[in-house]
């Protein structure tokens, strides 16, 4: 809560940071050398997209940390952001990690590298070179390896499989008052759509006492959704689970869905993953289909976010503030106070002090507290669910991260 | 074995030198891309021992590669075996999958070929992402890293790799120079001449695939180590399998140092490239890498060690050139010409020995047109027969069902009283059926001697031997002079020749010519029929079609005319020249009369 009041610029701190400088000028005459702080994100190739944002993200926290007065630790030292692109591919994320590591050797933390596969190679290389890394990537197995320097802070896929449903449950139960019991799925066959619907199926459901009334599965593209969506239709669930990986899949079936009067939320519709809540689906999708449209990511922008997002607007012209743009501006900030922490520049000192940092509620990161397990797993890691609300995909669940009601049908 | 160290020299001081280079470099970042450039030279080499000898593009060759990384990081995980016994496991998964993906894919050729080969690692992608094996990690070693290659100087990476790397180019080097080598080669050039030349091309492409698969297999578990990370797009990837494509390509194709040269000089750049700009105009290293390989494929389409090296043979050649006039003389030269059938004087009659190929009530259909029809000759031993006939009257057809090309529909071929019909071309040039083809294919770059060594094999034991065999043939035919030259200096005529003898150096016991005095001047197609006289009088029985008249009638002891197919006339050279029908077939109702007249 702290970290609020530091961003807002006031008249106050600034007559205070005037006043600063008026008596301790040789402070600032001196000023510490910048501290270096990596990001290696994806900003070429396939993954581009989400790298730049999760660049923007960087950037933003930077400037915010700087201008109220860099690591105080440090005697206001500045951090410098040290961009490099991890590119498409497994090899060149490798790499790109070797390359920081081998020419920027006096980096203290680094962020990275968006896909699983990445961060996984890409930690392979700076556990040796023993930096510090966070990571907003999901693979268990990032932080299954035993490995000391790399620091996950969202919950793990594992744990998002567990959460996702009976978070929907509660948000089922708040919003309408009544437990949905019947549900349908819609998934095409490709790995990560596959590896979400197969745990439901093998008992996920039955836990959360849902009972599968539709099951059907496609191979991208489609060509035609209509019966798919007819027997969506027929069976009347109180709940549809689609997982589309290829857009021009997720519009044909959300195009018929609203030609049959199931769309709008009357028939509440979910997808897990970011993919259908991306700013670029709009290129391709009329926002009024996407109306009611829920997807459980495993963070986003929250309750108390809002001058980030509208300065991500300004500044970037981003519609709004995805997992990759918010998490990364909280792994600069949670550097940030490693570096407090540990009152030195010192990769290794700062790799400590994140391993025993204590920081309580997280705030740029959904549930849980601010501080790592053994494993390098934030503690209570917990995920968000969003719907797409006039043209925007809103965080509507847990309540106290919320910044709107979901509207769920109340039948 | 000598020779091969020979030839292995000039790789070994380039071993020495990066390995040198290696040794100097302590930036981690800059040793990995010493590293990688060596794995993708390994690479392109498994590449180029089945796509760059045989001819057959692989688009797939990621199918091994990936393979190979997955027995890796799969051994590692479930069972602890350390990568040092995971490779060779790899090069045998590997070569196993090659005999696999082999023997159903090589009935295809070309662009089929190439494509089928596409399939299999976008199969496997999606075979091993439903496995559930979307991300593997090698597990991290720290209590004894060197047992399980995870070395914490990154330089002995580079020092495996390039061990690595020059056991694969003195495998490829062995290949090369031997008769396995000559094989791809041959079939490379053409398939059809290779099998005639009595080369199973199946078994030698399979032999091919397999060694490619192996080291492919080899070089991608060795990639998992050190990567650490194995996905299903990082190993069985389409770009896996262009980079093999790329570098073989880009440096040169069908040669040890094409993919040495490709991988040294694309894998760096495209690294700085992408270090260099990467984080400033994201995306830009692809366009200037892609227009940097464009514009080397422009200038030197077979790759760069081609480019360079006939650009350095021509200044060597250009030096040297005036010195050694290539005159070749023949021992015994040419009577003058004569067009008109003349009664043969210059030949002795010549024993009618044994029959020798007996062929009876052939005939062969495609569709409605019958190509061949009831034709029935014998072919005495030591005697040369002529085939005849105008165009289209079925004259290749019917050697293509004396070669074992194309299955008779009814009829049988009796060479030496055995039946031949359903049998291989290797398996016809076994039993002593030599051919040569109406369209020549000599094997362009190599020299007349290599060229005709090629054909020498199928009754060759040793690598000697062949070469005795070789030098032996060129001799016969009158080519000693020329014997050095590359086969892309020589002249059609002296094609022709090489091209007899390397049907001669199979030792076959009847030759079947097909149009070989197609495309010669007058003068010169005396001295190729000089050249089959003198074959003929040293007891090799040979078949010869031409469907020109003149030079053949001095040269043939038996005429055998086809025209529509079937049978027109058949007999000795002087009384077939006066048949009124076989006039007739070749000039027309008018000219029967005037000759008669």
């Amino acid at each position: 809560m702290n970290d609020v009041s530091r961003l807002a610029l006031t008249r106050r701190t600034m007559l205070a940071a005037t006043a600063v400088t008026l008596i301790a000028p040789r402070a600032f005459a001196q000023s510490p050398a910048d501290v270096k702080v990596g990001l290696l994100v994806p900003l070429s190739g396939l993954y581009a997209r989400p790298g730049t944002v999760m660049k923007m993200g960087a950037e933003m926290a930077i400037d915010h940390i700087n201008k109220a007065g860099g690591v105080k630790a440090l005697g206001g030292a500045k951090l410098k952001l040290v961009v490099m692109d991890s590119g498409d591919t497994v090899e060149k994320a490798k790499n790109a990690a070797q390359r920081m590591v081998a020419q920027e050797t006096d980096l203290v933390a680094a962020s990275g590298a968006y896909l699983s596969s990445f961060t996984l190679a890409a930690t392979e290389v700076t556990e040796r070179a023993q930096l510090p890394v966070l990571t907003l990537s999901y693979s268990d197995l990032i932080t299954d390896r035993g490995f000391k320097y790399v620091f996950q802070t969202s919950a793990t896929a594992a744990s998002q499989a567990r959460q996702a449903l009976p978070l929907l449950m509660m948000l089922a139960q708040s919003a309408s008052g009544k437990l949905p019991k019947t549900v349908a799925i819609i998934t095409d066959n490709t790995g990560a759509s596959v590896a979400s619907a197969k745990p439901m199926r093998e008992g996920l459901l039955k836990e959360v006492g849902l009972e599968l009334v539709m099951d059907e599965t496609f191979t991208p593209p489609l060509s035609d959704a209509t019966p798919l969506v007819q027997k969506v239709r027929a069976a009347k669930p109180d709940l549809l689970f689609f997982l589309p990986t290829v857009i021009s899949d997720a519009k044909l079936v959300l195009e018929k869905m609203n030609e049959f009067g199931l769309s709008q939320g009357r028939i509440p519709t979910i997808s897990f993953g970011i993919a259908i809540a991306e700013p670029d689906i709009l290129q391709t999708i009329n926002p009024a289909l996407l109306q009611g449209v829920i997807t459980c990511v495993g963070s986003w922008a929250t309750k108390g976010h809002e001058e980030l997002i509208a300065e991500l607007k300004t500044r970037y012209n981003e519609p709004w503030m995805t997992q990759n743009a918010i998490s990364t501006y909280g792994d600069m900030w949670l550097i940030k106070d490693a570096l407090e922490k540990s009152g030195k520049a010192d990769k290794a000192a700062v790799a400590d002090a994140l391993r025993s940092v204590d920081g309580g509620p997280s705030k740029y990161y959904p549930g849980g507290i601010l501080k790592f397990d053994d494993k390098g797993r934030r503690v209570d890691a917990e995920m968000t669910v969003v719907q797409w609300q006039n043209g925007i995909p809103v965080t509507v669940f847990p309540q106290k991260l919320a910044v709107v009601e979901p509207f769920w049908p109340k039948r | 074995m000598p020779m091969l160290l020979r030839s292995l020299a000039p790789t070994l001081i380039a071993a020495a030198v990066y390995a040198c280079l290696a040794l100097f470099v302590t930036n981690s970042y800059y040793q990995l891309t010493l590293t990688l450039v060596l794995v993708w030279a390994s690479f392109g080499l498994s590449w180029n021992v089945l796509s760059g000898y045989t001819g057959l593009v692989s688009f797939g060759h990621a199918a091994f590669f990936g393979l190979g990384a997955y027995t890796t990081a799969l051994g590692q995980i479930y069972f602890d075996i350390t990568p040092w016994l995971l490779i060779p496991a790899a090069a045998v998964v590997g070569g196993v999958a090659g005999l696999l993906v082999g023997f159903p894919t090589f009935r295809l050729r070309g662009h089929y070929f190439a494509l089928a080969m596409l399939a299999y690692p976008l199969a496997l992608l999606y075979v091993f992402e439903w496995l559930g094996y979307q991300e593997l990690t090698l597990p991290i070693k720290r209590d004894n890293p060197f047992a399980y290659m995870q070395f914490s100087d990154p330089r002995i990476y580079t020092l495996v790799a390039l061990v690595m790397l020059l056991g694969i180019v003195a495998i490829t080097r062995a290949v090369e120079s031997s008769r396995f080598g000559m094989a791809l080669l041959a079939i490379k050039q053409n398939e059809a001449a290779a099998e005639a030349a009595g080369i199973d091309t199946l078994a030698w492409k399979l032999r091919s695939i397999a060694l490619s698969g192996a080291i492919a297999g080899a070089v991608g578990a060795f990639y998992a180590v050190v990567l650490l990370v194995v996905t299903p797009p990082s190993v069985f990837g389409m770009l896996v399998s262009a980079q093999a494509l790329t570098v073989s390509m880009f440096g040169g194709v069908g040669t040890v140092w094409g993919p040495l040269i490709g991988a040294a000089v694309l894998i760096p750049v495209s690294e700085i490239l992408h270090a260099e700009l990467g984080a400033r105009i994201p995306g830009i290293q692809g366009v200037i890498f892609g227009m940097a390989i464009i514009t080397v494929i422009l200038v030197a389409p077979e790759g760069v060690f081609w480019k360079v090296r006939d650009r350095w043979m021509k200044r060597r050649a250009g030096a040297a050139a005036l010195p050694t006039a290539d005159v070749v003389t023949l021992p015994e030269h040419v009577i003058p010409f004569v067009a008109a059938p003349v009664k043969s004087t210059a030949r002795p009659e010549r024993p009618q020995g044994r029959v020798l190929l007996s062929v009876k009530g052939l005939s062969k259909s495609f569709g409605g047109l019958k190509a061949v029809q009831n034709v029935g000759f014998d072919i005495h031993e030591g005697m040369i027969l002529g085939i005849i006939g105008p165009n289209g009257a079925g004259k290749t057809t019917l050697f293509n069902l004396l070669n074992g090309f194309s299955l008779p529909d009814t009829g049988e071929v009796l060479f030496d009283g055995q039946n031949m019909v359903g049998r291989k071309p290797h398996e016809l040039c076994q039993a002593g059926v030599g051919r040569t083809f109406q369209v020549m294919r000599p094997f362009l770059r190599m020299s007349v001697r290599d060229n005709v060594r090629v054909g020498a094999y199928v009754r060759a034991a040793s690598e000697d031997e062949a070469r005795s065999f070789a030098n032996d043939a060129v001799e016969r035919v009158g080519l000693t002079a020329v014997a050095d030259k590359v086969a892309a200096e020589l002249t059609t005529k002296e094609l022709r020749l090489m091209e007899l003898a390397r049907a001669l150096a199979g030792k076959p016991w009847l030759l079947l010519l097909d149009e070989t005095l197609a495309g010669l001047g007058h003068g010169e197609a005396e001295e190729v029929v000089a050249v089959v006289q003198r074959l003929a009088r040293e007891g090799v029985t040979i078949a010869i079609i031409e469907h020109t008249m003149q030079s053949m009638v001095r040269l043939v002891d038996r005429f055998l005319v086809l025209d529509h197919g079937a049978v027109l006339a058949d007999g000795d050279p002087a009384s077939v020249t006066r048949n009124p029908r076989v006039i007739e077939a070749y000039l027309g109702k008018k000219w029967v009369n005037r000759a008669q007249a």
